[in-house]
C-alpha cells in the first residue's frame, strides 16, 4: 500500500512543478494542480475502500516511516499511518480539495495570478493530507505550520489592497499564539515520553495525570489557535478577504478542523488528564455561543459563515471534551461538507450580486435555481434539520453529553443550536427571499455548479451513515435516540421559524432597528465583536509596538549609551592625558628639539655646498687626528 | 753608502706620498671635474705603490700586497667610469663641469 | 595537508591579488573566485570523506614552539566540518557578489580572502595560540572592509566594532594563558578532561565566556552588530552575520563547554536567561526597525540567542540544535543581506517606507526574499525550524528553568511579528514610486542566491544532512558535561 505516500505527495509535487515557473506560464499550468488532487482523490477513495471492511476495529492497517532526524538515540521520522480516521478525513481532504479546485478554475478564471493561486492549494492540500497521515505529533506540527503558511499567502492573495494584507498578518499571527503552545506541548511531551509518535505516546506511555495535563492543554491551546476557538477566535473573519473557494477549503472544510484532529489524535492523553478533558468542553461550548451570536449579527455574508464555522468548530470541540471522539471527528467531516457547499455557495452569490453585504441582496432564489436548492440543504444541514447530514452529527454531540452528565453543557449547546437556526434563517431570508435588488442576476459557470452539487448530494444523505461511521472508528454505533432528536429538531424548528419571523414575513426589507435598540447594550457589544478585537488591537498590537519602540530607545540611549559612555570617558581621560603631553612630555621633547635647532642653525654655516671645501676639512680633520696619534704615540 | 745600494721600503714609501700629495693637491684645488678625478687616480696609485712596497718587504713569498693591488686598479677603474659617466651627465644638464658650480648641499 | 591547503591557499590568494596592478580589478576579483571555489571544492572533498562516527580527522600536529607547549595542530570533526563548510560557501558566495565592486577592487578581494584565511583557520585550530592568532587575523580585514569600503557612518561603525572585539578578545586570551599556566601545554585536546579545579574553571570560563559573549553577541554586548552590519559593505555583512557571529558559538562548543564542564553546568541558567532575554529583545527591536538592514542585524541578536539557548541546555537536542541554527542562521541571513543588498544597489534605500511591492515589480526578487524571510521565522520545511525547535526541546529538557524556555519560545511568535509586517510592507503591497523603475534580477544574482535556497530546503527537510555531522560530535560533549 506504498500507494498511500503519493496521496500527499502529488499535490507536493504540483505545487514544486508550479513555483519556478514565471506567472505567465504558470496560469496555463493549472491543470498541473487539478490533475494531481484528482489522482489524490481517487487514491484516498482506494484507500478507504481497503479500509472499510469494519475499519479493523480503529487500528491502522498502514504504516511505513522513515528517519530524517536522528538526536542521539533518538530517531525522528517521518511517517503515513493508514487508520479509519485517516482514511475519513483523506478522502474529506480530497474530496473538498477537488470540489475546490474545480469550483476555481470557473470563479478565479479572470485572475492575473490564477496559476500562483492554484500552485497554492496544491501546496496546502499536500500539508493537510500530511497532517492527516503523519504518524507522530512532530510531523503533524510541522505539516500544520506549513497550512498556517499556506492560509497567510491565500488570505493575502488580493495582496495590493489593504485588508487582505493585514488581514493574513492577524491570522498568521493569532494561529502562531497557539503554535507557541503547540510547540511547548510537543517539547514537555518528549522531555516526559521521550519520543513524538503516536505509538509511543498514546498507547505505550504510561503517563501521570500532571504531566498529561500539560502535555494536554498545551496541544489545545495550539489547537483553540488554528481551529479559530475563544479567545483565539480573531483571526477567522477576518481571513474571509481572501477568495472565497480557498476560504471554503481552508477556512471553513480542512484547515480549521485540523485543531479538531489534533485534539481527536491526542484524545488518550486528554482522558488521562480529565482536567484537560473539561477545559476543551468549557472552551468549546463557549466558542459555539459566542461565534453563533456573532453570526447573527454580521451582514457580511462570508463573514456571517466565518462566525458560524466558530460556532460549529466549538460544538466538535465539545464533543471530544466530553470524551465523544467519534461524534467530534463526525460532525468535522459533516460539517467539512456542508460549510464548504454553503462558501462555494456564498462565492456564486457574490459574483452574482456584486456585494457581500447581505442587505443589499435579496429575491436570489427566482434567478439562480441551481445555487438556491444546493445552497438550502447546505443551510438545512447548518440548522440540523432531519434528514441533512448536520442534524445527525449535532444529534450523536447531544446524546453524549446527554449519556455523560454535562447537564449544564448540554443545555448551552441546545441554546448554541437554537442561535444556528436563527441566523441560518436570517441569511437565507436575507438572500433569497424579497425584492430582487441586482438587475443583472445570472446562474454560474457549469464548473462552479457540478462540485456544488456533489458536495449538496453528500451533505444531503451522508447522514444516514451515522452508526457506520462509529463502527468504522471502531465504536459501537447506534442510531439516535428518539427524545434527543426530537429536542434538537423542534429547537432548530423554533429558531428557523424565529428567523422567519423577523426576516423573511415580510416582502420588503425589514426595519430591524426597534428591536435591536431594545437589546441595546448587548446588540452593541456583538457589533463590536464583543470587544475582542478592540483589546487585543489597543492592548496586544499597539502595546507591542509602543514597546518596542521603548526598548529602542532603551537600547540606543542605554545600552549603547553606556558604550559610548564608556568611550567618552575614555576620551576625556585621553585629554587629561593629553595636556600632560602637551606641557611636561611634549615640553621636553619639544626643549631638546629647539636646543638642537639653534645649534644647527650655527652649525650649518660651514655648510657651503663645496665639495671641495668637505673635502678640505676631511684632510684637516685627518690630519689633525693622525697629530694626535704621533704625539699619542710620543 | 754606495749610490747602488738596494732601493729600501722607504724610498718607496716616500714616492707614494709624494704622489699622494700631488693627487691630494689637485683634488682640493682644480676647478675642473675631470681634473679632480685625475687627482683621485692620483691618490688611488699612490696607495697602491704602497701595498706593493710592503708586501714585497715584508711578506715576500705570499703575494697579498701585489693580489689586493690588482683588485684596487679594478675597482678605481669602474669607479673611474661611473665618474666620468657622472661627469657627463652633468655636463648635459648644466653645460659646465665647473666643481664651484654645484652647491646643491648647501645647509 | 588538506586542512593546511584550505586554510594557506586564501592567503597565497590575498597575497597574489594584493599584488595585482590597481586598476586591473578584474583580475583580482578572478583569483578571488578561482581561490574560493577551490577551497569550498577541497572543504567538499574533506566532507566526503569524512568519517562521521569518528572523532577529529584530518589531524595535522607540528610542532611549533615546543618550550611552550605551543604546537601547529589542526583538525576537523562533525561541528567544525558543519562550520568549515559554511565559511568556504560563504566567502565564495562573498566574492561573487561583489563582482561590481569598483573602489580599489585588488585591495579589496585580498581582504576578503585574508578573512577566509582567519575564519577557517579558527574553525580547524586545535591550539590556543593558533586559534588565538586566527581568531584576530579575522578583526584585521573586516575593520578595514568596514573602514574602507562601508557607508556615511563607516569610521565610527569599524571602530566600535574593532574595540568591541578587542575587548573581548582580551579576556579570552587571560582566559588562555591561565589554562595555560594550569596544564602547561596550549593544546585545546590536550586540555580537555584536565581535571581542573572547580573554582578555577568557573574564573576561566567567566574570561572566555566574555570573550564569546561580545562575538555572539548576547545582550547587553550587541549595539556593535547593528552598526556594523549597516555600514558594512553587503558582501562583509555576509560574512560578519554568517561566519563571525558563529566564531563566538563555536567557541563557547569547541572550547569552554569540552574543558570546562563543570563551570559549563554552573553557568548555564545565567546563560539561559541572557539567551531567552536576547531573544525576545532582538525580536522587539528588530519590530521597531525601519531599516532593512537593522531589522536583519537585530533578528540576528535573537537567533544567536537560540543558539545560545541551546549551548546552556547542555542536551543532545539542545547542542545539535544550536549547530542548527548557526548554520540556517548562516545560510538565511545570508539570503536576506544578498537580495537586500540587490534591492539597494537599485533603489539606494534600504528605508522600509520607501520600499513596497517588490513581488508585484520584481517577483524573482521579492519571492526570493519572501522564501528567506519564512526560512528566517522558523517555517517547518525550512532550515530555520530545525535548530529553532531542537534548542527549544533541548532546553526545555535541561534543568533550566522553565520560564527562560517559554519566553524563548514566545520569540518564535515575535519572529514572525517582525519578519511579517517587513513582508508586508515591502514584498506584498503596490509599488511605491521607487520599486515601480527598478528591473528584477540579473542571472548572476539569482544564480548567487540559488545554493543558498537549496540548502535551506535540503537541511530543512532532511534534518540528519546536517545532524548526521553534528550528532557523534555533540554527543561526546553531552557526555563530558554529564560526567562533571
Amino acid at each position: 500500500m506504498g500507494y498511500v505516500a503519493a496521496i500527499a505527495l502529488l499535490p507536493a509535487i504540483a505545487f514544486a512543478i508550479l513555483v519556478p515557473m514565471s506567472n505567465r506560464v504558470r496560469n496555463k499550468a493549472v491543470p498541473v494542480s487539478v490533475a494531481a488532487v484528482v489522482i489524490s482523490l481517487a487514491l484516498s477513495l482506494l484507500a478507504f475502500a481497503q479500509v472499510w471492511p469494519g475499519g479493523h476495529g480503529g487500528e491502522a492497517v498502514y504504516h511505513a516511516s522513515v528517519t530524517f532526524a536522528t538526536l542521539g538515540s533518538v530517531d525522528l521520522g517521518v511517517g503515513v499511518l493508514l487508520d479509519p480516521i485517516s482514511a475519513v478525513m483523506l478522502v474529506v481532504v480530497t474530496l473538498v480539495g477537488t470540489a475546490v479546485q474545480v469550483y476555481s478554475l470557473g470563479y478565479m478564471h479572470r485572475d492575473a495570478r490564477i496559476g500562483w493561486y492554484y500552485a497554492v492549494l496544491s501546496l496546502f492540500t499536500a500539508a493537510m493530507l500530511m497532517l492527516v497521515l503523519s504518524d507522530n505529533f512532530l510531523q503533524l506540527y510541522m505539516a500544520w505550520e506549513v497550512m498556517g503558511l499556506c492560509s497567510y499567502l491565500l488570505i493575502g492573495f488580493w495582496h495590493e489592497q489593504v485588508a487582505p494584507r493585514k488581514a493574513s498578518l492577524k491570522a498568521f499571527l493569532t494561529t502562531r499564539v497557539g503554535d507557541v503552545g503547540f510547540a511547548l506541548g510537543l517539547a514537555v511531551m518528549y522531555k516526559t515520553a521521550g519520543s513524538f509518535d503516536f505509538q509511543v505516546v498514546l498507547h505505550d506511555f504510561a503517563w501521570a495525570p500532571a504531566a498529561a495535563t500539560t502535555v494536554s492543554l498545551l496541544l489545545l491551546f495550539g489547537a483553540m489557535g488554528k481551529s479559530a476557538q475563544v479567545p483565539l477566535h480573531v483571526w477567522l473573519p477576518d481571513a474571509m478577504a481572501g477568495p472565497t473557494p480557498a476560504s471554503a477549503l481552508i477556512h471553513a472544510a480542512t484547515m480549521v478542523a485540523a485543531g479538531v484532529f489534533l485534539v481527536a489524535r491526542a484524545l488518550p492523553i486528554f482522558e488521562v488528564s480529565g482536567v484537560a478533558l473539561t477545559v476543551t468542553m468549557i472552551v468549546g461550548v463557549t466558542t459555539a455561543l459566542v461565534g453563533g451570536l456573532l453570526a447573527a449579527v454580521q451582514h457580511d455574508i462570508k463573514k456571517v459563515l466565518a462566525y458560524s464555522t466558530i460556532s460549529q468548530l466549538g460544538y466538535m470541540f465539545v464533543a471530544l471534551g466530553a470524551g465523544g471522539l467519534v461524534a467530534g471527528m463526525y460532525h468535522l467531516v459533516t460539517h467539512a461538507f456542508f460549510k464548504s457547499l454553503l462558501f462555494l455557495g456564498a462565492g456564486v452569490i457574490i459574483h452574482a450580486a456584486h456585494t457581500q453585504d447581505m442587505r443589499e441582496m435579496g429575491g436570489l432564489a427566482k434567478k439562480m435555481p441551481v445555487t438556491t436548492v444546493t445552497f438550502t440543504i447546505g443551510s438545512l444541514a447548518l440548522a440540523g434539520v432531519f434528514p441533512f447530514s448536520g442534524f445527525w452529527s449535532k444529534d450523536e454531540i447531544l446524546t453524549i453529553l446527554w449519556h455523560e452528565g454535562h447537564y449544564v453543557v448540554f443545555a448551552l449547546a441546545l441554546a448554541a443550536a437554537f442561535v444556528t437556526a436563527v441566523y441560518v434563517a436570517r441569511l437565507w431570508f436575507r438572500v433569497f427571499t424579497g425584492p430582487t435588488q441586482s438587475a443583472e442576476l445570472k446562474e454560474a459557470h457549469v464548473e462552479m455548479l457540478i462540485p456544488m452539487g456533489v458536495l449538496a448530494a453528500i451533505s444531503a444523505f451522508i447522514g444516514f451513515g451515522s452508526p457506520y461511521f462509529a463502527q468504522f472508528l471502531g465504536h459501537e454505533g447506534e442510531w439516535p435516540a428518539a427524545a434527543i432528536a426530537l429536542t434538537s429538531m423542534s429547537v432548530a424548528g423554533i429558531g428557523l421559524a424565529l428567523g422567519w419571523w423577523v426576516y423573511g414575513r415580510r416582502t420588503k426589507v425589514i426595519n430591524t432597528r426597534p428591536f435591536k435598540q431594545r437589546a441595546g447594550f448587548v446588540y452593541d457589544a456583538l457589533t463590536l465583536k464583543l470587544y475582542f478585537d478592540l483589546t487585543y488591537d489597543y492592548f496586544i498590537v499597539r502595546g507591542y509596538g509602543r514597546l518596542a519602540e521603548m526598548l529602542s530607545g532603551f537600547d540606543r540611549v542605554v545600552v549603547d549609551g553606556i558604550v559610548n559612555g564608556a568611550g567618552a570617558v575614555w576620551r576625556s581621560g585621553t585629554e587629561v592625558g593629553s595636556l600632560i603631553d602637551t606641557y611636561v612630555i611634549d615640553g621636553a621633547v619639544n626643549g631638546t628639539a629647539s636646543l638642537i635647532k639653534a645649534a644647527g642653525a650655527k652649525v650649518r654655516r660651514i655648510e657651503t655646498g663645496h665639495i671641495q671645501a668637505y673635502q678640505g676639512l676631511m684632510v684637516a680633520a685627518l690630519v689633525l687626528l693622525m697629530l694626535w696619534f704621533v704625539v699619542k704615540g710620543a | 753608502m754606495t749610490l747602488l745600494q738596494p732601493v729600501g721600503l722607504l724610498s718607496f714609501m716616500a714616492l707614494s706620498a709624494v704622489l699622494f700629495s700631488l693627487g691630494l693637491y689637485g683634488a682640493l684645488s682644480r676647478k675642473s671635474a675631470v681634473m679632480v678625478l685625475m687627482s683621485l687616480e692620483l691618490m688611488a696609485n699612490a696607495i697602491n705603490i704602497n701595498l706593493v712596497a710592503i708586501s714585497r718587504f715584508s711578506a715576500p713569498a705570499e703575494l697579498t700586497g701585489q693580489i689586493f693591488a690588482v683588485f684596487s686598479m679594478v675597482v678605481s677603474a669602474a669607479e673611474i667610469g661611473l665618474g666620468l659617466a657622472l661627469v657627463i651627465a652633468l655636463y648635459r644638464q648644466r653645460k659646465t663641469v665647473e666643481i664651484d658650480s654645484m652647491q646643491e648641499l648647501k645647509g | 595537508m588538506l586542512l593546511s591547503a584550505i586554510v594557506l591557499l586564501p592567503l597565497a590568494g590575498a597575497v597574489v591579488s594584493a599584488l595585482v596592478p590597481k586598476d586591473r580589478g578584474d583580475i583580482a576579483r578572478w583569483i578571488a573566485a578561482v581561490v574560493t571555489a577551490v577551497d569550498l571544492a577541497l572543504v567538499v572533498f574533506v566532507a566526503l570523506r569524512f568519517d562521521v562516527g569518528a572523532g577529529m580527522q584530518f589531524v595535522e600536529n607540528v610542532a611549533w614552539v615546543p618550550q611552550f607547549g605551543i604546537s601547529y595542530h589542526l583538525g576537523v570533526d562533525g561541528i567544525s566540518i558543519t562550520m568549515l563548510a559554511l565559511s568556504a560557501l560563504l566567502s565564495l558566495v562573498a566574492v561573487v557578489a561583489s563582482w561590481n565592486m569598483k573602489t580599489k577592487p585588488a585591495a579589496y578581494f585580498a581582504m576578503l580572502l585574508l578573512l577566509e584565511v582567519g575564519m577557517n583557520g579558527v574553525f580547524l585550530a586545535l591550539d590556543f595560540v593558533l586559534f588565538y592568532v586566527f581568531w584576530e587575523l579575522v578583526l584585521v580585514p573586516m575593520y578595514f572592509l568596514i573602514g574602507t569600503w562601508g557607508g556615511p557612518r563607516k569610521e565610527y561603525a569599524s571602530i566600535k566594532f574593532f574595540l568591541y572585539t578587542l575587548f573581548g578578545s582580551v579576556f579570552m586570551l587571560i582566559g588562555i594563558i591561565a589554562l595555560y599556566l594550569q596544564t602547561g601545554t596550549f593544546d585545546m585536546t590536550a586540555m580537555v578532561g584536565a581535571g581542573l579545579s572547580e573554582s578555577f574553571q568557573w574564573w576561566v570560563f567567566a574570561a572566555f565566556f566574555l570573550g564569546f559573549a561580545v562575538k555572539v553577541p548576547i545582550f547587553p554586548l550587541h549595539t556593535w552588530l547593528p552598526d556594523a552590519h549597516v555600514e558594512a559593505p553587503t558582501a562583509a555583512s555576509v560574512l560578519l552575520a554568517g561566519i563571525l557571529l558563529k566564531m563566538g558559538t563555536y567557541g563557547f562548543i569547541r572550547i569552554a563547554l569540552p574543558i570546562l564542564p563543570h563551570a559549563a553546568n554552573q553557568w548555564a541558567p545565567f546563560i539561559t536567561a541572557l539567551a531567552a532575554i536576547s531573544i525576545v529583545y532582538g525580536a522587539a527591536l528588530a519590530f521597531a526597525q525601519t531599516d532593512l538592514k537593522k531589522l536583519v542585524a537585530y533578528s540576528s541578536v535573537s537567533h544567536m540567542g537560540f543558539v545560545m539557548l541551546g549551548i546552556a541546555s547542555g542536551t543532545v537536542e539542545g547542542l545539535n540544535g544550536a549547530i542548527a541554527v548557526m548554520f540556517s542562521h548562516g545560510v538565511v541571513t545570508g539570503l536576506l543581506f544578498l537580495i537586500v543588498g540587490m534591492v539597494y544597489e537599485r533603489t539606494h534605500t534600504r528605508m522600509i517606507q520607501d520600499v513596497s511591492g517588490l513581488s508585484n515589480q520584481v517577483p524573482v526578487a521579492g519571492g526570493l526574499l519572501a522564501f528567506a524571510s519564512f526560512a528566517s521565522l522558523g517555517l517547518p520545511g525550512l532550515s530555520g525550524f530545525v535548530g529553532e525547535f531542537l534548542t527549544l526541546l533541548g532546553a526545555w529538557k535541561s534543568d533550566v528553568p522553565a520560564v527562560w524556555v517559554v519566553i524563548a519560545a514566545i520569540g518564535v511568535l515575535l519572529a514572525a511579528a517582525y519578519t511579517l509586517s517587513m513582508v508586508q510592507r515591502v514584498i506584498l503591497g503596490t509599488p511605491s514610486p521607487i520599486v515601480s523603475k527598478i528591473t528584477d534580477l540579473t542571472v548572476r544574482e539569482v544564480s548567487l542566491l540559488v545554493p543558498l535556497v537549496v540548502l535551506t530546503l535540503v537541511v530543512g527537510l532532511y534534518w540528519n544532512s546536517l545532524l548526521r555531522f553534528t550528532d557523534p560530535a555533540v554527543a561526546r560533549i553531552v557526555e563530558l558535561l554529564a560526567g562533571a
